[in-house]
């Protein structure tokens, strides 16, 4: 009966989800507009007041789980508990003032049908107001209030995503009038996933690869495309260099969807970090909630993992780092994270120590890619 | 005396002749001049005349009202406030009449500035009176600062108290008085100065002042909120003056109540914007702390709405969400 409960929960669960439209510009300025008029209204009534701006909470207390039923994709969403920016809250006042400056930016750029990047919308309005933005951190944020707000995408908003993601490996990519761009022929760089999303949308992909495979860091990437590995394992190479940006999550979730057949497995350090980068690309964010949940793919979790230790000398494991139990405690409490993550986490914690990919060049230099083969073949991803 | 303007006191003036013949010349007169007040004008309204006086003759130092300083009514704006002690107080009967002058003056030749300080001048049963302990804790127990005023010290100087204030404009002067009678006078009564009914009594005056002159008197909080007022209403005009929505911008013109016919220009708005943030900063910060609401949604919507009490950390925190906020 228990199950049952929980079975029909979960086809109710779309009722509390929250997400962000993806909207042409003028209804992002139609959205805007709103904001003002109602601000205005309220301005003038006869009991006036400055209104609060009510943006979807971006905590865990306001994230959700949706279990596929059909599919074995999960995703964390946010749901409908609100908090306020108010002008009038003492030390908050210039967090309410960011967002419409943010907002004023943004409608600049609509109405000129340009696209910034969060770099440049960082330094034009530290130009513009200095006394408000002083981070790029900052200028984040604020982003994500203004998508919190208005319940529309970033990429609506006018700004681009970084151009951080990296492809190479076995897959043809064509954008609409351009030739194909053969990525195993693109060297150790790769093909540079565009910050466009309309782009990445419009790319024709065509592949022979069995596997694609997520790779935390450039340098290992760059290793792996150097030495041709996905040819010896028909594959496609993929890396964020790092953190996952929503563009190479994007373009990795459309690939997912045009070679469903393709496992997608996940090669990341052994540390906190490396998990949470996993989670990311697998669940999506909580930071970026109202959007991410869209591009969470069935990733699977290769290396490093605990039984992958005995292959590395004990000198090239190292202690963790505060950040890694800031870290892990984040992703302990995380209702997505599976049992058998969890343990790999516990024993990470019980012995205090992380490792990284490159401590298998203990072995050789080639034996990454042995490596590798090896555990593909073997199924051993969980 | 002349402060409390008691009706119906006269003054005789007796001048002794020492000469043989032994002569008195005796004079009786009204020390009071034609006053707009009636012979059953209350005490406090006749406080506040005395006062107003007062002030308006640079304390009693001219004879006449000084046209130059006050030349128009709003330079001096005055306001009272009258706390009464209930029957079943432990001193019924009491009564504290306090009364506020703020007088705002440019550079002017016969005014010689005080600076910082306010003499409260203090009255008890019709008389002048010392400074009582209990006026005193009233006076330093006041938050002066949800009226924009910081106290530094008051200190009794035997016939006033003495405050002194941080940093007041050099324009603004303050003036205040302070009277305790017991409503049977001149029966006899004897009692003890009341803190409490002092304390009422001068924020009873001091919210009289703020009620009735927008933007006086503003807590530190609203001007620090005010400075703020113009970045708002650039971003807020920004986004108007940049839209190509004909019927957006009519719309808004409408709502600040600008004219339709000519094309307006960004500063036009922006400083109809301020002035209506401003305004409504000002008249809210009047309101007493329990009746002030929270300020409506920007969007309503449908779904019962949660605010996080958790919330309390707006700028720098990143709650603990560290791994999934990382800068996309």
């Amino acid at each position: 009966m228990d199950d049952l409960s929980k079975s029909s929960m979960k086809f109710f669960s779309d009722q509390q989800l929250c997400f962000a439209d993806i909207l042409l510009p003028h209804e992002v300025q139609a959205r805007i507009q709103v904001a003002v008029l109602n601000f205005l209204k309220i301005l003038s009534f006869p009991d006036p007041a400055i209104s609060d701006l009510p943006l979807i909470n971006r905590k865990s207390s306001n994230s959700r789980v949706s279990e596929g039923i059909l599919t074995d994709v999960s995703w964390i969403f946010l749901s409908h508990s609100f908090c306020s920016r108010s002008l009038m809250k003492a030390n908050a006042t210039k967090a309410f003032i960011r967002v419409w400056k943010v907002m004023e930016m943004c409608f600049e750029f609509l109405t000129q049908e340009k696209r910034v990047t969060q770099r440049e919308l960082f330094y034009k309005l530290l130009c513009d107001s200095p006394h408000y933005f002083s981070s790029q951190l900052q200028v984040n944020r604020t982003i994500q209030d203004v998508v919190a707000l208005l319940r529309c995408s970033r990429y609506s908003l006018g700004i681009m995503a970084s151009s951080k993601g990296l492809v190479a490996g076995r897959i043809l990519l064509q954008e609409p009038n351009q030739e194909a761009v053969d990525c195993s022929a693109c060297g150790s760089s790769g093909y540079a996933i565009s910050g466009d999303l309309n782009l990445l949308e419009s790319l024709i992909m065509k592949t022979d690869a069995r596997y694609i495979v997520v790779v935390e860091k450039h340098a290992i990437f760059q290793r792996l495309a150097e030495d041709h590995v996905f040819n010896q394992i028909p594959s496609i190479l993929l890396t964020a260099k790092g953190y996952p940006d929503i563009a190479t999550r994007f373009l990795l979730h459309r690939m997912s969807r045009a070679f469903p057949d393709l496992p997608i497995l996940a090669l990341v350090d052994w540390n906190p970090a490396g998990l949470a980068i996993l989670s990311t690309y697998k669940f999506g964010s909580i930071g970026m909630g109202l959007e991410a949940y869209r591009y969470a793919c069935n990733v699977k979790w290769l290396g490093l993992r605990g039984d992958d230790l005995q292959l590395i000398p004990q000198q090239s494991l190292a202690p963790l780092k505060p950040r890694d139990l800031q870290i892990a405690r984040s992703l302990i409490s995380s209702t997505t994270l599976q049992d058998n993550y969890r343990q790999e986490l516990a024993v990470m914690m019980q012995s205090g120590q992380r490792a990284e990919i490159e401590a298998l060049y203990f072995n050789g230099y080639d034996y990454l890619g042995k490596y590798l083969a090896k555990k593909i073949v073997q199924a051993n991803y969980i | 005396m002349l402060i409390l303007k008691i009706p119906s006191v006269a003054a005789e003036l007796v001048i002794e002749r020492g000469d043989a013949s032994g002569l008195r010349c005796e004079n009786v007169f009204l020390p009071n001049e034609c006053s707009p007040l009636n012979f059953s004008s209350s005490n406090v309204e006749r406080l506040k005349s005395g006062l107003e006086e007062y002030v308006l003759k640079h304390r009693n130092s001219l004879n006449n009202k000084c046209d130059s300083c006050f030349c128009s009514r709003e330079k001096l704006k005055i306001s009272s406030g009258v706390a009464s002690s209930m029957e079943s107080h432990r001193s019924p009967g009491l009564i504290v009449e306090a009364v506020i002058a703020i007088s705002e003056l440019s550079e002017s030749l016969c005014f010689r500035s005080s600076g910082n300080k306010t003499e409260v001048l203090h009255f008890k049963d019709f008389s002048p009176s010392s400074v009582s302990i209990a006026s005193l804790n009233a006076l330093t127990s006041i938050d002066w600062r949800s009226y924009g005023l910081t106290l530094v010290s008051a200190v009794d100087q035997v016939d006033h108290a003495l405050i002194e204030w941080e940093s007041l404009p050099p324009y603004l002067h303050i003036d205040m008085v302070i009277h305790c009678y017991h409503k049977q006078y001149p029966g006899k009564y004897k009692y003890q100065p009341d803190r409490h009914l002092i304390k009422k009594g001068v924020k009873l005056a001091l919210d009289d002042l703020k009620e009735k002159h927008t933007g006086l008197l503003l807590s530190a909080h609203a001007v620090k909120i005010c400075s703020y007022a113009p970045d708002l209403a650039s971003s807020i005009a920004g986004i108007i003056l940049s839209s190509n929505d004909l019927k957006f911008r009519s719309k808004c013109s409408t709502l600040l109540e600008l004219s339709q016919s000519q094309a307006i220009g960004k500063q036009t708005v922006e400083d109809r914007i301020k002035e209506k943030i401003i305004s409504v900063i000002e008249t809210n910060d009047r309101k007493p702390e329990k009746i002030k609401e929270a300020a409506p949604f920007l969007f309503e919507d449908d779904r019962p709405q949660d605010l996080d009490p958790a919330d309390l950390y707006l700028e720098e925190h990143a709650g603990g969400d560290n791994v999934f906020s990382f800068p996309d």
